[in-house]
């Protein structure tokens, strides 16, 4: 094994490298998604010398802009797009979309971008004692986030005629829609198929926002990196261990090893928990890995007379929280043009006739703020199997939403409704799709998805009740810390990449000034060890 | 406003795969099905045959680098798929066996069928596939999308260009005037 990282590219191809490496740094991070790309540039901004480790491949953004959504489903999705929640009869089956490259899953956001609701924080200081997870504390990280990801509201002149049809029949129905702010600053195009990488370049993932200040700070980024281990030296972590993966399959090639007095993990919400588990934790809370909340979500479909080219706006532009006292949230959405085709209902010359009927239809899309009810445990090989258990009440929510959709849709004018119950007919009256709502059911015919797993490992500040104390830093093993979405530690109703982004700024910005004051101290020892030592002689 | 290039897709010979022959007949047998049409005398015709090969391509790739645990499950699911015609239409052959007819007919009962499992299982096989298979060519042209391809950005007209523009600029004396104010970038969360 080669002592650095070979070569001086500050992003170092894994696979390409001949040998491994065993090198040296203040920090290494675990994972370049949304928490640790941001931990990676405000550590090495002030000063401290950071190496990322990243899993997944490096795609360069004029690259990954010309990808097909089905090459970006493959190349940058984790489990090729096919990953999926497990759950009992009564869950619906959920797709859940998790990003595996460098820039991790704000690769293939939507763009989306709120902040953590009032009422969210409100519960987790009063009823939680989360104290410096205040709405106040974060104010200064989700301003510092949402400046460099140039976060801006959607113009009404960028919606969709899909959209605007959305907006129609909410407001014959009285429900309030608003512009969602999305981190595309002013060079959105519209392309609608912001999931699938922008092809205007105009999203700002971390990849393009945070990372090339880590790499021009002196930070290196290795992709191709799976870290298997956290090194454990005298009761704390001291660096982690891997290998590098060798191709898009996962073959094993050379071994490296990090040494750091600060290891942070930002390999998300479904990968933290089992490099925790590696690590020895678990055994004071039995908390790492549960509670896992998914934000199920689902969609409409639905024809109108007249054209509508849904594929010519932004994805993603009005949103409704009318309803979030249910715990629903409605948004307009659209994808793909193949995407949606993909999810029409019929098989054959059905479905052949449905895609040619896909200019005059509109997409309409609801979120369930859940109750948690997931769990992550270690797969047979290197993916972990997610469990997830839906609440009861959250699958009465889910269903409401896709009813309320349906109504919003006839409302503005359609003359059927595809529901995301699969197998089911089509919607042509709100009689029916109240029907259908209380109907009896497999859950397991509605198809949902999810973007937003959260909560494997949360804060608190009890170690019984958590695994990560307010400042990011697991209880049991001091030095490893946890900055992802895995730490937070409730359901919060919204995207959650700006929460992600700004829970990890506020905790790097701490660890940045811990790590200051450590060094000056050990400079101030080394000092004083050099003194002692000349006066010894003298 | 345009010399915007339009393709350059990634190609997939780099990419392993990850099925097994006998799970890519089945995969075959049932895009076939999903995505046959009727002629003008109502009559059943099977899609082109590339348009099947990229949709089974694509899915034999993608097993190719996800987990040897999904390319397991995938297998199962290929194989259930091939077994249940008998279950679910009560014909005692196997999907490959059957005729285009009987087939497409299989496929929509297991997508209706009141159990969900079965829905699902149609469901694996038809997104992931259909996904490739319409993002090209006649299969493309078929969904009224007015672009060559999924890549090509649209064409946005020059009014909207302008706002843009002027929104920008709106957008750039505003950080500068903010700035002004208070200086350098702030960090104000570091301490507390």
């Amino acid at each position: 094994m080669n002592k650095d990282i070979p070569g001086s590219d500050s992003i170092v191809v894994g696979r390409k490298l001949e040998r491994g490496f065993d090198t040296a740094c203040d920090v290494v991070i675990i994972g370049s998604g949304a928490g640790g790309a941001v931990a990676a540039a405000l550590l090495s901004e002030a000063g401290h010398r950071v190496i990322v480790l990243e899993e997944g491949p490096y795609v360069r953004p004029d690259e990954y802009q010309n990808y097909k959504p089905s090459d970006s489903v493959r190349r940058l999705f984790r489990e090729a797009g096919l990953l999926t929640a497990f759950g009992t009869s009564g869950t619906p089956m959920i797709s859940v979309t998790v990003g595996r490259a460098v820039g991790g899953s704000s690769l293939l956001t939507g763009g989306v971008c709120f902040r953590i609701p009032s009422e969210v924080h409100h519960k987790w200081v009063h009823e939680l004692g989360l104290d410096e997870l205040s709405e106040e504390a974060l104010q200064p990280a989700y301003e510092e986030v949402e400046r460099r990801m140039r976060v801006r509201e959607v113009p009404v002149w960028m919606r969709s005629r899909s959209t605007q049809k959305f907006v129609d029949g909410a407001e014959k129905m009285g429900i309030a829609m608003h512009p969602i702010r999305r981190n595309t600053g002013v060079d959105c195009e519209g392309n609608a198929r912001c999931n699938f990488t922008c092809p205007a370049g105009a999203k700002r993932s971390v990849d393009v926002s945070y990372l090339p200040s880590a790499t021009a700070h002196g930070a290196r980024i290795v992709s191709d990196a799976l870290v298997t281990g956290v090194v454990v030296e005298n009761g704390r972590a001291a660096g982690v261990e891997g290998h590098l993966l060798a191709n898009d399959s996962g073959g094993k090639s050379h071994p490296f090893r990090v040494r750091a007095p600060f290891v942070i993990s930002a390999c998300g919400t479904l990968h933290t928990p089992l490099l925790l588990m590696r690590a020895g934790l678990g055994t004071r809370s039995g908390e790492i890995g549960n509670h896992i909340t998914l934000h199920p979500a689902s969609r409409v479909v639905a024809r109108f007379d007249e054209p509508l080219n849904g594929w010519d706006g932004a994805l993603q532009s009005v949103y409704s929280d009318d309803f979030a006292a249910e715990g629903i949230k409605l948004v307009g959405v659209y994808s793909a043009p193949n995407v949606i085709a993909a999810g029409m209902p019929g098989i054959g010359p059905a479905l052949r006739r449905r895609v040619r009927s896909m200019p005059y239809c509109g997409v309409f899309g609801t979120m369930v703020h859940d109750e948690g009810g997931g769990s992550v445990r270690p797969g047979l090989g290197r993916e972990p199997v997610l469990w997830y258990s839906m609440a009861p009440r959250d699958l009465v929510r889910l269903r409401r939403g896709i009813t309320i959709l349906a109504e919003m849709a006839l409302a503005a004018g359609a003359r059927e409704v595809f529901t995301s119950v699969i197998g089911a007919p089509p919607i042509t009256s709100v009689a029916e799709a109240r029907k259908l709502e209380h109907a009896s059911i497999d859950a397991r015919r509605i198809e949902c998805m999810a973007f937003h797993p959260l909560g494997s490992a949360r804060v608190s500040n009890d170690p019984r009740r958590g695994v990560v104390d307010q400042s990011g830093e697991t209880f049991e093993l001091p030095g490893l810390f946890v900055m992802d979405g895995s730490i937070l530690p409730t359901s919060i109703g919204v995207n959650s990449q700006v929460p992600i982004m700004s829970m990890s700024a506020r905790l790097a910005w701490r660890l940045a000034e811990r790590l200051t004051r450590d060094k000056a101290s050990h400079a101030r020892a080394r000092k004083i060890r050099r003194v002692l030592a000349a006066a010894s002689e003298i | 406003m345009d010399d915007r290039r339009t393709t350059a897709t990634a190609a997939q010979g780099d990419l392993p795969r990850g099925l097994p022959p006998r799970a890519e007949r089945v995969a075959r047998a049932a895009i076939e099905a999903m995505l046959a049409d009727e002629d003008a005398a109502g009559r059943l015709i099977l899609p082109p045959t590339a348009t099947c090969d990229r949709a089974v391509d694509w899915l034999t790739h993608a097993a190719g680098v996800a987990s040897g645990d999904l390319r397991r499950g995938l297998r199962v699911l290929a194989f259930f798929l091939q077994m249940l015609p008998l279950v679910v239409i009560g014909v005692p052959r196997r999907m490959t066996s059957l005729s285009l007819a009987d087939r497409i007919r299989y496929l929509e009962a297991l997508e209706a069928h009141r159990f969900g499992l079965f829905a699902m299982l149609a469901m694996a096989f038809k997104v992931p596939m259909c996904i490739a298979a319409f993002e090209e060519g006649d299969e493309l042209a078929s969904t009224g999308f007015d672009r060559p391809d999924t890549v090509t950005r649209r064409s946005l007209l020059l009014a909207q260009t302008s706002a843009m523009a002027a929104e920008e600029r709106a957008e750039e004396q505003e950080v500068e005037a903010a700035s002004r104010r208070s200086g350098a970038p702030a960090n104000g969360g570091a301490a507390a």
